[in-house]
């Protein structure tokens, strides 16, 4: 069966938004701080030739700041600047060489102020003023954590560190702000148009008719396109509103690399009490985010990794504290995982290396530790579904045939003095859905089926297919309740016009609770069917009451059900060079049901081999506040010849409420393949890192202090 | 609205030629670096600020023949083409495999990496261990010049503007012995640009060196050979005793100066790049593999 969205995108036919002419339509340039922390003091215009002109905050009919969660990001920086590429204001005009030109010649003068520029700055400075945005703690009481060290035969002490990771979509951010008379329609690339909507109510002070957001085809979002779009989409609403005309804002490639967000980088602390035969007693964890200029979504994304801090691990006498913390860099945000990368990440690297210090293979270590039904959550919640863990384990031992493997890398590494092979493992899970009460008390999803006089039954849900295939998915699971062919259902690109708030398309909650709501819509809409009649239904979101979750107390549920994976993997590490080849992937997944095999499958190689990429391969660094590499090639996201094929298998296991048991499953399959790649490069070299990505650089330092050779 | 530029696409080289003595203009082979040197933002085509000369098109500029013991290699061959061709040594290909991706590789060419002169250019180190010269030619006839004089610094080569190099000459490449290997270190296995360039030639009478040749890219503003280094090599036996490695290591150690930048650190190029010359110095046996 072609996915909905096949010919467009394989024919090249289809249009991005950077594609679109609309009448009257101007180009928007932002002016950009070039100073990462200061007060604006004046600011120059060149002049200006007819049909140009500038915006700025004073533009702005509502308040100067992109609603989010905090009231911390100016659309326009007026007084201070955070970062550099903050912008400032946009020239707007017909000619893009001619707003190029005007550009250079605007002068700013800015008061500079001694910046933070890297997250171990704001770990010692964490106690002054607005350097901690958010914080939580929770866990064992720490007395007790105390009495347990003093009698616990050693105590492991570790320090991890996880990098910056770009998303790369394919299509950079782009939004066009179309003007009319009675509304302005802001159409783009994005993952969530009530975010933007509402976004733009507040900027414009308008009602709720005044604006209208559409999606436009979307190439790939992974977060990236969450809550960063809703800046650019006040940028050309304002703009619009201001010069009464259509205002396109488009970023080349390196202006996106600059100046969107990226995923959060982490510093975890871990502290561990072990008995004599390496068992642990009790573990510490302390987590510390780059949150970079603004609090953004940073608050959020600290919670999942916390929640997450424990990996797939019953863990005695657990303790976890976290922060977020400012810095003058470019602001972080969403990105597939939302924190739980950086955990899992941290965890299975403490887990492996707790492991070599009791002298037991990786995995058997970890596998005493795995959680199983019935046990309580790290907050006091319930695994209560089935868990396939070991199922999964088991199974993936034999197709890998990890024993043997392991064996006999060790003996041929004995002999290849060049090249050294390695094998190893992650396991780790993944929460579906918001965390604790978001979809109750913040989402309230609501979703709509519309059938037409000629009984063409479509889809209004606020949605976005990113590329991740929902269009197929969703129109699957209508077509199936309904009984109609899967081609005859209608799935158009949302518009707030027309769709409820279904909620935004993230946390690997749109097949799970969009699309059980769709499946309960379908069924009444078949139970009311009437041929040749204009019908329409709509369902409303239903809390399951679980353990109620309690964000002050960071105790309960904090999420209705969760997702599972095994990732095996095997690698050749250059030792001349610190190159790493991946040589095999191997992936068992548990996401309740699948409803589309393809689909899964690109989830599946998608997500890994951007989960390895961020385990050795992907790179980014800010120096002075400035990202350093501005092109793909410099920042080196996998080709084809980087990424092996990867042999993955599913397990059932339904979830009563997803649609036919189905879970979340576009985040779980990156969260594997960093942890799994490092264990694979330290079975290698039998050398331990603390950090990913473990690059040539990272590897070449580690043998050459190793070895104290010459460099 | 966009400007007007001047650009020619003649049928032959010699009324190229012309016109280069006439005008200075840009040279453009498969313009894979001269697109990207000259790009504009998003929305604006590039700006050229001379007239564009195409030269991918002519013949005389894409011949590649055999004479004598040397091999000739039109300046404008792509290198999808030299990939295709029986003449073309084995770690030529295995370089040029190395060089971005297909796409590009259908309209790069040989002449265009020397002349782009990147202190990471892919083929440059094989180049210079291949004593590679180059054919330039102009109104006034042609010249020959060895590719360490042509290259004189980042993006700097001695060509005067009427002069186009139509050929490059690989000497004596044909001859039996010679063992030659070339490595790239880039982030990934394609679409990289080099953070560490190396390769290696040795020739051997018996188990007596009778020459070698090492060069080094993205190591400095050109890449780094040392003929008088090369020298203390010739008349050693193989397998080399650990003190002439370690002595010939030591060398280049001295004058292998990288730096820091986006893409790596100057302590990994450097680190790297003698560790790929002492493991090739470390052989036990080395195969003719021309």
């Amino acid at each position: 069966m072609p996915r909905k969205d096949h010919k467009g995108k394989v024919s090249g036919q289809l249009p991005y938004i950077s594609d679109v002419k609309v009448e009257n339509m101007v180009y928007g340039v932002l002016y950009r701080s070039t100073i990462a922390y200061g007060r604006i003091k004046s600011i120059q215009l060149p002049d200006l030739p007819e049909g140009y002109e500038a915006v700025g905050a004073e533009e702005i009919p509502g308040p100067n700041y992109v609603k989010i969660i905090k009231e911390d990001q100016p659309i326009f920086a007026n007084e201070w600047v955070n970062y550099i590429g903050e912008p400032i204001l946009m020239l707007v005009g017909a000619d893009l060489n001619i707003l190029y030109d005007l550009l250079e010649k605007v002068k700013i003068d800015i008061e500079e102020h001694q910046a933070i520029y890297t997250l171990e700055e704001a770990i010692k400075q964490k106690s002054a003023p607005g350097v901690t945005m958010a914080s939580y703690e929770f866990g064992e009481i720490l007395d007790t954590i105390t009495s347990i060290e003093l009698k616990a035969h050693q105590i492991i002490e570790e320090e991890y560190d996880t990098g910056y990771q770009e998303h790369v979509y394919l299509e950079p951010q782009g939004m066009l702000a179309i003007y009319k008379d009675d509304e302005i329609v802001v159409q783009g690339s994005m993952q969530c148009l009530y975010y933007i909507k509402n976004a733009l109510i507040n900027a414009l002070a308008c009602g709720d008719d005044d604006v209208r957001v559409v999606q436009s085809p979307t190439g790939g979002g992974f977060g990236g396109k969450e809550e960063f779009p809703s800046m650019m989409a006040c940028h050309v609403a304002v703009a619009a509103k201001a010069v009464k005309k259509s205002v396109m804002l488009v970023f080349d490639r390196s202006e996106d690399m600059v100046v969107t967000t990226k995923r959060h980088p982490a510093k975890l602390r871990y502290r561990t009490a072990l008995d004599r035969k390496g068992n642990i007693l009790s573990m510490s964890v302390d987590l510390f985010l780059d949150a970079g200029a603004n609090e953004g979504l940073s608050s959020v994304v600290l919670q999942r990794a916390l929640l997450n801090s424990a990996g797939v691990y019953k863990i005695p006498h657990f303790h976890a504290k976290g922060y977020v913390l400012k810095t003058h860099t470019v602001p972080n945000g969403a990105f597939r995982g939302f924190g739980a990368p950086q955990s899992f990440a941290g965890i299975e690297s403490h887990m492996c290396h707790l492991s070599n210090t009791a002298n037991i293979d990786p995995l058997e270590y970890k596998r005493k530790y795995l959680v199983k039904q019935g046990d309580p959550t790290i907050t006091k919640g319930n695994f209560r579904d089935p868990i396939l863990m070991e199922e999964m384990i088991k199974d993936l031992l034999n197709t890998s045939n990890y024993k043997k493997k392991k064996t006999e890398f060790q003996q041929d590494n004995q002999q290849n003095q060049r090249y050294k092979k390695g094998i190893g493992t992650s396991l780790f899970l993944h929460g579906c859905g918001f965390t604790g009460s978001g979809e109750r008390d913040h989402i309230k999803a609501k979703v709509k089926l519309v059938k037409s006089k000629d009984d063409q039954v479509s889809l209004k849900i606020s949605n976005s297919d990113m590329g991740q295939g929902i269009f197929t998915t969703l129109s699957k699971i209508v077509a199936k309740e309904l009984d109609l062919p899967y081609e005859e259902i209608l799935f158009p690109y949302p518009d707030t016009k027309e769709v409820p708030d279904s909620g935004p398309t993230v946390a690997s909650r749109t097949t799970m609770i969009v699309g059980k709501l769709l499946e309960r819509a379908a069924k009444k809409l078949k139970s009311q069917w009437q041929t040749g009649v204009e019908q329409e239904v709509v369902e409303n979101y239903v809390h399951r009451e679980m353990i109620p979750w309690n964000e002050k107390t960071f105790t309960g549920d904090a999420y209705p059900a969760y997702s599972w994976g095994v990732n095996i993997v095997e690698v050749e590490v250059d030792t001349l060079t610190g190159n790493v080849k991946l040589e095999k992937v191997y992936a068992n997944y548990d996401v309740g049901k699948v409803i589309d095999d393809r689909v899964m499958k690109g989830q599946i190689d998608g997500g890994l081999a951007q989960g390895l990429a961020y385990g050795y391969l992907e790179k980014m660094t800010s120096k002075e506040g400035k990202i350093q590499q501005k092109s793909i090639s410099d920042y080196g996201p996998p080709t084809s010849l980087d990424v092996v094929s990867i042999e993955s298998k599913i397990f059932d296991n339904p979830y009563a409420d997803g649609p036919y048991g189905a879970k979340g499953a576009g985040e779980l399959t990156l969260i594997g393949g960093a942890p799994a790649v490092q264990a694979a490069i330290e079975d290698a070299l039998q050398t331990p890192f603390q950090q990913i990505p473990v690059t040539p650089e990272v590897i070449i330092d580690s043998l050459w202090m190793k070895e104290g050779e010459e460099g | 609205m966009a400007e007007k530029i001047t650009a020619y696409r003649f049928d032959q080289l010699d009324q190229t030629l012309s016109q280069l003595n006439k005008e200075n203009c840009a040279i453009i082979a498969g313009g894979t670096d001269v697109m990207v040197m000259y790009k504009s933002r998003r929305g604006v085509p590039p700006k050229i600020p001379k007239p564009i000369v195409f030269i991918d098109h002519l013949s005389e500029l894409k011949r590649v023949y055999q004479k004598h013991k040397d091999l000739y290699i039109g300046a404008c061959s792509t290198y999808s083409e030299l990939l295709e061709n029986p003449l073309i040594p084995g770690p030529l290909k295995k370089a040029i495999k190395t060089i971005a991706a297909p796409a590009i590789r259908n309209r790069g060419t040989l002449g265009g990496n020397v002349c782009n002169a990147s202190p990471a250019g892919d083929t440059l180190p094989l180049l210079y261990v291949y004593n590679a010269k180059l054919l330039l030619r102009s109104v006034n006839g042609e010249r020959i010049v060895a590719i360490s004089d042509f290259i004189q610094g980042v993006r700097r080569i001695q060509r005067e503007r009427n002069e186009i190099v139509a050929e490059i000459i690989l000497p004596s490449v044909m001859e039996e012995g010679a063992h030659v290997v070339f490595e790239k270190v880039g982030n990934r296995n394609a679409d990289a640009i080099a953070k560490v360039g190396f390769a290696g030639y040795i020739r051997l009478n018996g188990a007596v060196i009778e020459d070698a040749r090492f060069a080094f890219g993205a190591v400095g503003p050109t890449m780094v050979r040392s003929v008088d280094i090369e020298k203390g090599l010739f008349g050693k036996t193989i397998p080399l005793a650990d003190t002439d490695i370690a002595q010939v290591v030591g060398a280049f150690d001295k004058i292998i100066k990288p730096i820091d930048d986006q893409r790596s650190t100057a302590i990994y190029r450097k680190t790297v790049a003698l560790n790929l010359l002492r493991y090739f110095l470390s052989m036990n046996q080395y195969q003719h593999n021309q």
